[in-house]
């Protein structure tokens, strides 16, 4: 059937782009290992259909290509929780960051401002 | 150095921020006061460093938590005994600023709060915004075990133990809630005193109606969350 042949093809070209986003260092490992995960295993259950229909009749699934779409579906959201708990990780470093670059910041200006003025006053001082 | 420091954190409030700052220095000459201008695009930091202020400029907005942090991570490491926040609207007075020193210098509490509704003075809002309070203040009571009248003041000072937890821990947004359960957790006392409150001399409270639901929310799930986090063991060897 030729719903079997787009079914690979996407799978395959989907994994294809994984591991180049992988490759050219546009995605870190870590993250891409969810991706690479979901690739394969719809790679596997598109080639063979076999598979995916006694699966889903273990499941108790009687239409087995909605369990595609269920197994899609609770990948997606764990790969989205997983999203969040990173986003918020990275808004507490990017939080702490700011915090000490605006210190810094303040300090060296404080510096500048010393070192200014002992060189405008030291002329003064040896002559 | 001196012994306190005056925490207030601005974002665009170049018109107040001065007056602000001037007249702390002038009615408490006893502290040091710095600003955080929090990513603001105007003239704050200018402003309020001409004013006598020490100036931290964040590059990006982090919101008031993050700035508010920000001036206790200074406190901690500059070694100051006290700090205490302070709006740049003008709303708090700071000739109170030497009777919540010295009510901190009796040792009774690690934070005072500047309240609103311990005796009477001049303040008054709507009527939604006081069901909104009694409600924190039922949540808060309920939280940490004794009542807190005014639970929403941003007029705080606290010692240097909590200046040390706020350098570590600070909430995101809407802190002044949740930062009482966090003391609490953490075993450190809390009391109220009287302080006289403005209305605002410019820009707007950050609590309008439209976000008043979600302000609710975001704050009763943080209550709840931090007495879910359980109380902090008592840490000995430090003071």
């Amino acid at each position: 059937m030729i719903i079997d042949l787009v079914g690979f093809l996407v799978s395959l070209i989907f994994l294809i782009v994984v591991i180049d986003l992988m490759r050219r260092r546009l995605l870190l490992e870590q993250y891409a290992l969810f991706w690479l995960g979901m690739g394969i295993v719809l790679t596997i259950l598109s080639v063979s259909p076999g598979l995916l229909n006694r699966v889903a009749k273990v499941l108790g699934i009687y239409y087995a290509p909605s369990l595609l779409f269920l197994v899609g579906f609770l990948f997606m959201l764990g790969t989205m929780l997983h999203l969040t708990v990173v986003l918020s990780r990275l808004t507490n470093r990017t939080v702490r960051l700011t915090q000490e670059l605006g210190m810094l910041k303040s300090q060296l200006e404080m510096a500048d401002h010393r070192t200014a003025l002992t060189e405008r006053s030291e002329p003064l001082s040896n002559g | 150095m001196k012994e306190a420091l005056v925490i207030i954190p601005a974002l665009n409030e170049e018109r107040s921020v001065g007056n602000v700052v001037r007249s702390i220095l002038s009615s408490c000459p006893m502290v040091d006061v710095i600003v955080i201008s929090d990513g603001s695009t105007d003239q704050t930091a200018i402003v309020a460093r001409e004013a006598g202020a020490k100036v931290v400029e964040l590059p990006v907005n982090l919101g008031i938590g993050g700035a508010m942090q920000t001036g206790y991570l200074y406190a901690w490491r500059a070694g100051y005994h006290y700090a205490i926040q302070i709006d740049a609207d003008g709303q708090h007075d700071p000739a109170d600023l030497p009777k919540l020193l010295d009510e901190m210098g009796r040792g009774d509490a690690d934070m005072i709060v500047g309240s609103r509704y311990v005796e009477r003075t001049a303040y008054r809002s709507s009527a939604s915004r006081r069901v909104g309070m009694v409600m924190l203040a039922t949540l808060i009571r309920m939280a940490v075990g004794y009542p807190i009248k005014d639970t929403t003041s941003g007029y705080r000072i606290v010692n240097h133990k909590t200046i040390e937890l706020f350098s570590r821990f600070y909430p995101h947004d809407y802190p002044e809630v949740e930062v009482l359960v966090l003391l609490h957790r953490h075993r450190l006392r809390i009391r109220e005193v009287a302080v006289e409150m403005k209305e605002r001399q410019a820009g707007r409270s950050s609590i309008t109606m439209m976000r008043s639901a979600y302000y609710m929310f975001k704050v009763s799930l943080a209550i709840l969350l931090e007495v879910m986090r359980g109380k902090e063991a008592r840490r000995e060897g430090k003071s």
